[in-house]
């Protein structure tokens, strides 16, 4: 198709013509090496926090608190029976999970579904949705989900009205900088390979859907999950 | 609102900015509700800024990413594009708005497609999408809370990020009640908002083709990555079969690390939250989680032409936040539809005319007051005071060689002072006969209060101070004399030379216990004795 290459000549000559001289890397031979250029930035910001773990913790849930999720705090042996507890006061009974949660996390007496390729009605169909989560972050109450196993597709967490997230201790970080440190760990080797590790998928979650569209009032659940429930497990 | 009041938000056929803010500011009822919501997003960000000790070094971070962003551009964008399309996703390049239009067409034909879900894109309403989706036979819904209540009231967005903050509840229930058939509809927020969830949620499930715009785009992972708090954003992120996402060149940055400081930036600028509630970023097609056909649709439309200026340039770091508008004291008495485009507010005054290429909305520029307020909130340091006054000069050039305004008075007056000024013997002549003519019109209070012929129109809102005795010249050759007689310094004091007693009172300034006399600088000698009204 001549018309589509003809729009990406016109809109790259454009960009170059307007770019020339302030570029060093502005040719389509070199563009692969832009992940690379990153020496002038000035990066004087918090990058990492300096808060012991348990007032760090503190500021996770007290973050979660302001914007209307609930926290409920266990010890990792009492892990399964607080999912338990938080299940049964949701009074829901219909559940989906991802695949890969510990089966201890499923308590009985409810109906759960295990999704692996579900078909979007069944997932409408339920009523909660359990799952794990890559990280969280105390400064911003900030829940990351990279949708690997355990965390589940992205469906599974947007559907169900009530979502309960189990988050450990250890993947609670200060600040949001400390979240892309921790992606960046994912991978090894020069630059370029860990780029190619970086999560395909991420969903950053702070507290339930909400709006304020209506006179600046804020008002929880508009087509996310309503509820948004946390375990931190102090590990 | 009536037809005729109905506003045109396309650049060129919107009246000039004071013509089409005569009915806002006519309408106290809209005043009302755009100061309310303009108030609370203040306080909110105000708040959260103040808590966040280094704001100050992620704005300047942020500025510096965007600006090596840009300046590289070309790179960045090839390499968005190998990456994203290494990962399952197809990009499309579109010059100008009528390119994306016809692509994202073909891309819906293709898809056999007469219904689309849309996530709150003003990139799709630069270029007027969806009256060209509709005249091609495709319905296009859209999701975000806001962008229903203007669609289902036939209104105009008037800001980036709320863009119904001018609609206030009692509105918003007349609108739904009558476009959803819904009785004893409560006008409670809570019920309002619950009415559009119902409304919505069987199309989120039925319709297999969704449109969005982006909030960044990283070039090293060909990721995306969109800001958003319903959730509507990731319904059409998730369940849809096709996404088309339409974004500007300019939101590409170079890393996923990138983001650490945009993300942090971006909500506590537009909505005062630490996070917004959802952030969703994808890469192409993840086979087996959200749709499978995915497309790019990178857009110029008069972008390139802002990047290759030097002082403009800056535009373009913009992540939309909208904290320009809700600190602007012009946008809080106009409201966003005065500035005649989806891009309201100190940012528009700045865009909008640049994307036209100074075609349209020349009147842009100097709908500002120039007070900085929007540089001082901008999270990616966008000086707009600047821009403004550069874009002010490139459109009084484009005007000066228009015909019919050789004549103009303010020309005229221009080139007259611009010959005085270059002279020095025809600039103290000129003082000397301004003396003599500016006592016909100076009071015994030593202000003009107003001036004869085109003069008049500055003197409607404003006095002149009556020129003094002495010149500047004058009185230094003469203060120098006298204090080489003292052997010390005598320090030169002002009270405000901008307004007369009289006219503070006129535009009810605050008056503390009587005004404060002003002084010439002849009455400054007497050191003494007005040091007390020196503060």
């Amino acid at each position: 198709m001549s018309a589509v290459t003809d729009g990406r000549k016109k809109v790259l000559e454009a960009i170059r013509a307007a770019t020339a001289g302030s570029a060093s890397r502005n040719g389509g031979a070199t563009a692969g090496t832009a992940a690379e250029g990153h020496v002038d930035i000035p990066r004087d910001y918090v990058r990492r926090g300096d808060m012991a773990v348990s007032a760090r913790q503190e500021r996770f849930v007290e973050r979660l608190k302001e914007y209307d999720a609930e926290v409920m705090e266990c010890e990792p042996n009492g892990l399964a029976a607080a999912v338990a507890a938080q299940l049964a006061a949701s009074g829901r009974r219909r559940f989906v999970t991802p695949e890969g949660l510990p089966p201890e996390w499923l308590a009985p007496g409810f109906e759960w579904k295990i999704d692996g390729n579900l078909d979007i009605s069944d997932v409408e169909q339920a009523e909660g949705v359990v799952t794990a989560c890559f990280c969280g972050v105390a400064d911003s109450g900030t829940i990351v989900l990279h949708h690997g196993p355990a965390e589940g597709r992205r469906v599974i967490t947007l559907l169900p009205d009530w979502h309960l997230c189990v988050v450990r201790a250890s993947q609670v970080v200060e600040t949001l900088p400390e979240y892309f440190d921790r992606c960046r760990e994912q991978g090894t080797g020069n630059r370029e390979q860990r780029a190619r590790k970086l999560p395909k998928l991420v969903t950053w979650i702070s507290g339930p859907s909400a709006t304020a569209d209506i006179e600046m009032t804020r008002i929880k659940g508009v087509h996310g999950p309503r509820f948004l429930n946390v375990i931190l497990v102090k590990d | 609102m009536s037809a005729a009041d109905h506003p045109i938000l396309d650049p060129a056929l919107a009246p000039p900015f004071p013509v089409a803010a005569l009915p806002v500011l006519r309408n106290v009822q809209l005043r009302k509700n755009v100061a309310h919501a303009i108030d609370v997003i203040q306080a909110k960000r105000a708040r959260l800024v103040e808590e966040k000790t280094d704001w100050q070094a992620l704005r300047a971070a942020a500025a510096a990413i965007k600006d090596e962003t840009l300046e590289n551009l070309g790179g960045y964008l090839e390499q968005f594009e190998e990456r994203c399309t290494a990962a399952g996703g197809h990009v499309h390049w579109a010059a100008d708005a009528a390119e994306a239009r016809r692509i994202i067409l073909e891309i819906l034909r293709e898809e056999k497609a007469n219904e689309v879900i849309k996530i709150k894109t003003m990139t799709s309403a630069e270029i007027q999408l969806n009256p060209f989706l509709e005249a091609a036979g495709v319905r296009a819904y859209e999701t975000d809370l806001a962008e229903i209540i203007l669609q289902l009231g036939n209104g105009e967005p008037s800001h980036i990020v709320v863009p119904a903050l001018h609609v206030n509840r009692a509105q918003v229930r007349e609108i739904f009640a009558r476009t959803m058939g819904i009785e004893n509809l409560s006008d409670d927020p809570m019920a309002l908002t619950a009415a559009a969830r119902n409304y919505l949620r069987q199309k989120f499930l039925e319709v297999p083709t969704a449109i969005s715009g982006a909030n960044f785009l990283v070039a090293e992972t060909g990721g995306v990555a969109i800001v958003e708090s319903e959730g509507n954003g990731r319904m059409c992120l998730t369940l849809p079969r096709t996404l088309i996402t339409l974004a500007g060149i300019e939101k590409v940055v170079r890393r996923f690390q990138d983001l650490e400081v945009m993300l942090q930036l971006l909500a506590r600028s537009a909505t005062g939250e630490r996070m917004n509630p959802y952030t969703s970023l994808w890469t192409g097609v993840v086979p087996g989680d959200g749709p499978q056909n995915f497309h790019v649709v990178l857009l110029d439309n008069g972008r390139s032409s802002i990047l290759g200026r030097k002082t403009e340039r800056q535009t373009l770091r913009c992540i939309r936040c909208a904290a320009c508008m809700n600190t602007c004291p012009v946008y809080r008495q106009t409201g966003g539809h005065a500035y005649g485009s989806v891009y309201p507010g100190p940012i528009g005054a700045i865009l909008t005319p640049q994307l036209e290429q100074l075609r349209h909305a020349q009147s842009l520029p100097f709908a500002s007051s120039l007070c900085g307020a929007c540089y001082e909130v901008c999270p990616v340091k966008i000086n707009i005071p600047e821009v403004l006054i550069d874009l002010r000069a490139r459109v009084t050039d484009q005007e000066r060689h228009t015909a019919g305004k050789f004549f103009d008075p303010m020309y005229v007056g221009l080139r007259v002072a611009n010959l005085i000024f270059a002279r020095a013997w025809l600039f103290h002549f000129a003082q000397w006969a301004g003396r003599i003519g500016a006592k016909l019109v100076t009071r015994k209070d030593g202000w003009i209060h107003s001036l004869p012929s085109v003069g008049a129109k500055w003197t409607q809102t404003r006095d002149l101070r009556g020129l003094p005795a002495q010149t500047f010249h004058e009185w230094w050759a003469e203060r120098k004399t006298a204090s080489q007689q003292v052997g010390g310094s005598a320090s030169l004091r002002a009270g405000d030379p901008t307004l007369s007693p009289e006219k503070r009172r006129k535009d009810g300034a605050r008056d503390v216990g009587g005004s404060p006399p002003i002084i010439s600088p002849k009455s400054g000698e007497q050191d003494g004795a007005t040091s007390k009204e020196a503060r």
